[in-house]
């Protein structure tokens, strides 16, 4: 099974430099948190889906769609009911409060959407050679990077776990909450377990291939900006300039 | 360029002990010098101090890993105590045996540039070395493939070009072939060999395989942190008592003329060619009486086999990504069995053990368990009948103590208190750990966290208990205990189905094989009719061990080397 978020695929936000691809996140972001307005997030919303259906990299959403629908349910009804207004459509529930609801549901996963588009369509040595060129030490961007590494091999070892267990009669489907709380220790510490020797074996390779030899090193991949991270970057830079402009301006 | 000396490594006095190791050190009084071009090979039993060695020569020990060290080791003359790893990582590459967790770039190339990237290379040099290593590695034409998505031996010759790109003179692996099927076993050890003839490289290899140490120039027996023999394989090899004393599996053939002959050391014969001459020239026979009372009794066992416990038909499973890895396979395991499932990875040989129990569901034809169909069963439920032990044992090991971790699964299972302690006492018994109850699982030896995995099945009362490589990772006397286990439960009436890479363990304990390639059953049948097949067997990569290919030679087929000595006649 794959478990690496990145999907290998020539389209031209994967040719992107990453340094770019930071920026245009990092935009998203800042207008995500702007507003509060419902049209407004809704149209970021579309711009993002947009970039990432170019990228072609939108298939990944389905492993998270578990997430994105839960930020979005439980959102939706915490503000349903304590959002308060005039409205009242049922009980406690007020139009209001599930416009609010919505719109912060929209905002969570906007961002993360974002994220998830920029994991999938730039490599990790494209990320931590971003954060190099941005001037972050190179330790801390492989820090960065390998935490992001880690990631597919904990769900790999996870899932070969949760099998083992439950070969021996582990049941994870019945029980109340509690119940079912408990019966994840015999695979979280098995989990826990592997991951540590994992990344003991890691530490060593990487120091037995010369990691931290001289603080200079060379970079086999090179970054270079050209037309079309210029366009972008520029987009995303006006984008950006009008939503603090609006936002100061009108109050929205 | 700088001349070097012919000398690539120098150990002198070198002692080290582990900061939470109590009694013994790891390593006593190494004393030891490998010339330039060396291929050397070093054996020994699970804490022998191998792997410390290893760590020793690029100084992962002391910098990594503390402890009380002392002595002197030199590496093309860079002390290891005055240069940090990644210094001294420019003389030595070093190789772990775990491949997963030393490769962690996007694809091969990156991967394989990592390492001259630290370096500073020039960046058209690191462009040179990629296509140099990847044919050196044999991985051209991979090079923009995610190295997760490499077969096993694939990605260990990866983890090795990623250590070559940097150009050292020294490579040291570490036990690389352990975790590999037959065929990635293969693939390393023929560019070991390549590697040793093409250049002035240096090669120390710690190997597991004693078959595969003729290859080198030298070999090192080491116990107990100390090298206890040094000398060319074919000479330390001949020692047969002493290697059987130590733990280490000896030559098949050079331990059966010891046995049956009075040849002097030196005279041992030591590849199954050889064997043959010298059982001609001894005027040695086998006995046809004695060889058909072994054939009426394996012919009395299969007899003995009760109902069919596991029916398979027609079995096909597609992935959901559309890999298609069981392509039609008809297979029946009867009470009482003990069947090996052969074939390398990604034949489906899992594939087809996961249907046993309802891990998998077929996509095409059925499974029937007891009559029943899986599918018409939950894994709890065929849980009770059929338990299926993981290869790694730290991928299921998760209590405290050793008796939570066996009474986990009776525990689940709603079994009364009383029952519990009965069957944890029980299980303990089986597999020899009585006495452990109250030990922390975790800080036990891998051959003894394998026991209590297997203690911790068993304690649900199975009928039939499969295995994933139960000896993977273990050296020849944990494999012979843990054999020696899973022979006693199948004679108190367990079925077995294991599966293996190991084929002296198939040849000695196995009464039934299935070699699985591409998804079909390629060879079917009781051991000793499919270890006849011997070319067969190769086809999928498959040797047979020595003694079988020697007495193959002969029209006759032994699977043991006592076997074959019960049946030998004549000479003395």
């Amino acid at each position: 099974m794959d478990m690496f978020l990145y999907m290998d695929k020539d389209t031209f936000v994967h040719n992107l430099d990453p340094r770019t691809k930071i920026f245009v996140m990092f935009g998203t972001f800042t207008i995500a948190l702007l507003f509060n307005s419902l049209p407004v997030l809704l149209a970021l919303a579309a711009l993002v889906l947009f970039y990432g259906y170019s990228g072609k990299v939108l298939a990944n959403l389905k492993r998270i769609r578990v997430i994105l629908f839960m930020i979005a349910l439980m959102s939706i009804l915490i503000w349903s009911i304590v959002g308060g207004g005039e409205t009242k459509l049922l009980g406690p529930i007020t139009l209001e409060g599930f416009i609010y609801g919505l719109t912060v549901a929209v905002k969570f996963n906007v961002m993360i959407i974002a994220g998830m588009i920029f994991l999938s369509s730039t490599t990790i040595e494209g990320i931590s050679l971003g954060l190099v060129k941005l001037k972050i030490p190179y330790r801390g961007a492989f820090a960065f990077s390998t935490a992001i590494r880690l990631v597919p091999m904990i769900v790999g070892t996870s899932y070969t776990i949760t099998q083992a267990q439950r070969s021996r009669g582990l049941d994870l489907d019945s029980g109340s909450i509690f119940e079912k709380i408990k019966k994840y220790v015999p695979l979280i510490i098995p989990t826990f377990v592997s991951v540590i020797r994992g990344t003991n074996v890691f530490s060593m390779a990487l120091e037995s291939k010369g990691f931290g030899y001289d603080s200079e090193r060379t970079n086999y991949l090179q970054l270079s900006y050209d037309k079309r991270d210029y366009i972008f970057m520029i987009i995303t830079f006006i984008l950006v300039a009008v939503s603090i402009y609006v936002k100061l301006t009108f109050d929205f | 360029m700088i001349e070097k000396k012919s000398r690539a490594v120098e150990i002198k006095d070198l002692k080290f002990k582990y900061k939470d190791q109590e009694k013994e050190s790891a390593l006593n009084n190494i004393n030891l010098n490998i010339d330039r071009g060396q291929f050397v090979v070093i054996m020994g039993p699970s804490g022998a101090g191998k792997s410390t060695l290893a760590n020793c020569l690029n100084g992962l020990i002391p910098h990594f890993k503390r402890g009380e060290f002392s002595g002197k080791v030199i590496v093309n003359e860079k002390d290891t105590s005055d240069n940090k790893v990644s210094i001294m990582a420019k003389e030595i590459g070093l190789v772990f045996q775990d491949f997963e967790a030393q490769l962690f770039s996007t694809n091969l190339e990156l991967e394989i540039a990592f390492g001259p990237e630290n370096f500073k290379f020039p960046r058209e040099k690191i462009k040179e070395r990629i296509k140099k290593v990847l044919k050196t590695v044999k991985l051209e034409g991979l090079e923009n493939r995610q190295p997760s998505t490499l077969s096993g031996g694939q990605k260990q010759r990866l983890a090795i070009g990623s250590v070559l790109s940097f150009e050292p003179d020294i490579i040291c692996m570490d036990e690389p072939t352990t975790d590999l099927d037959p065929l990635g076993k293969l693939g390393i050890f023929n560019i070991a060999e390549e590697l040793h003839e093409q250049s002035d490289l240096t090669l120390i290899i710690i190997e597991h395989e004693t078959e595969e140490a003729l290859n080198g120039d030298r070999l090192l027996i080491m116990d107990e942190g100390e090298i206890l023999r040094d000398g060319k394989p074919e000479d330390v090899l001949k020692e047969v008592d002493f290697i059987d004393e130590i733990g280490i599996m000896s030559l098949q053939i050079p331990k059966y003329f010891s046995r049956i002959s009075n040849l002097s050391q030196d005279e041992l014969p030591l590849r199954p060619e050889e064997g043959l001459q010298t059982f001609n020239e001894l005027n040695l026979e086998i006995n046809e009486e004695k060889y058909n009372q072994i054939l009426e009794k394996e012919k009395q066992r299969s007899d003995s086999y009760g109902e069919k416990l596991i029916e398979v038909k027609n079995l096909h499973h597609t992935y959901s990504d559309g890999t298609e890895a069981l392509k039609g396979i008809d297979l029946d395991i009867r009470d009482g069995e003990f069947l090996a499932v052969l074939g390398h990875n990604g034949s489906g040989k899992t594939t087809l053990v996961k249907h046993f129990n309802a891990l998998l569901e077929p996509t095409e034809g059925s499974v029937k368990i007891s009559g029943k169909e899986t599918v018409d069963s939950s894994i709890f439920e065929i849980g009770k009948k059929i338990a299926y032990a993981f290869q790694n044992p730290d991928h299921q090991i998760f209590a405290d103590t050793v008796y939570e971790e066996v009474a986990f699964s009776p525990k689940i299972r709603g079994v009364s208190e009383e029952e519990i302690d009965l069957r944890v006492k029980e299980a303990l018994e089986s597999v020899d750990m009585l006495g452990y109850e109250e030990e922390d699982p975790f800080s036990l030896t891998k051959g003894e966290r394998q026991r209590i995995a297997v203690a911790s099945i068993l304690s649900a009362r199975p009928k039939v208990i499969i295995l994933d490589e139960p000896t993977t990772g273990l050296d020849y006397s944990e494999q012979k205990q843990m054999m020696d286990l899973i022979k006693k439960l199948n004679e108190q009436g367990h079925t077995i189905v294991m599966i293996t890479h190991t084929m002296w363990v198939v040849s000695e304990y196995a009464h039934r094989v299935a070699v699985i390639n591409e998804g079909k059953l390629s060879m079917y049948g009781g051991i000793r009719d499919v270890f006849k097949r011997e070319e067969e067997l190769m086809k999928s990569y498959l040797k047979t061990p020595h003694i079988v290919s020697m007495s193959n030679k002969m029209g006759k087929t032994f699977l043991s080397v006592e076997e074959m000595i019960s049946c030998t006649e004549g000479g003395r």
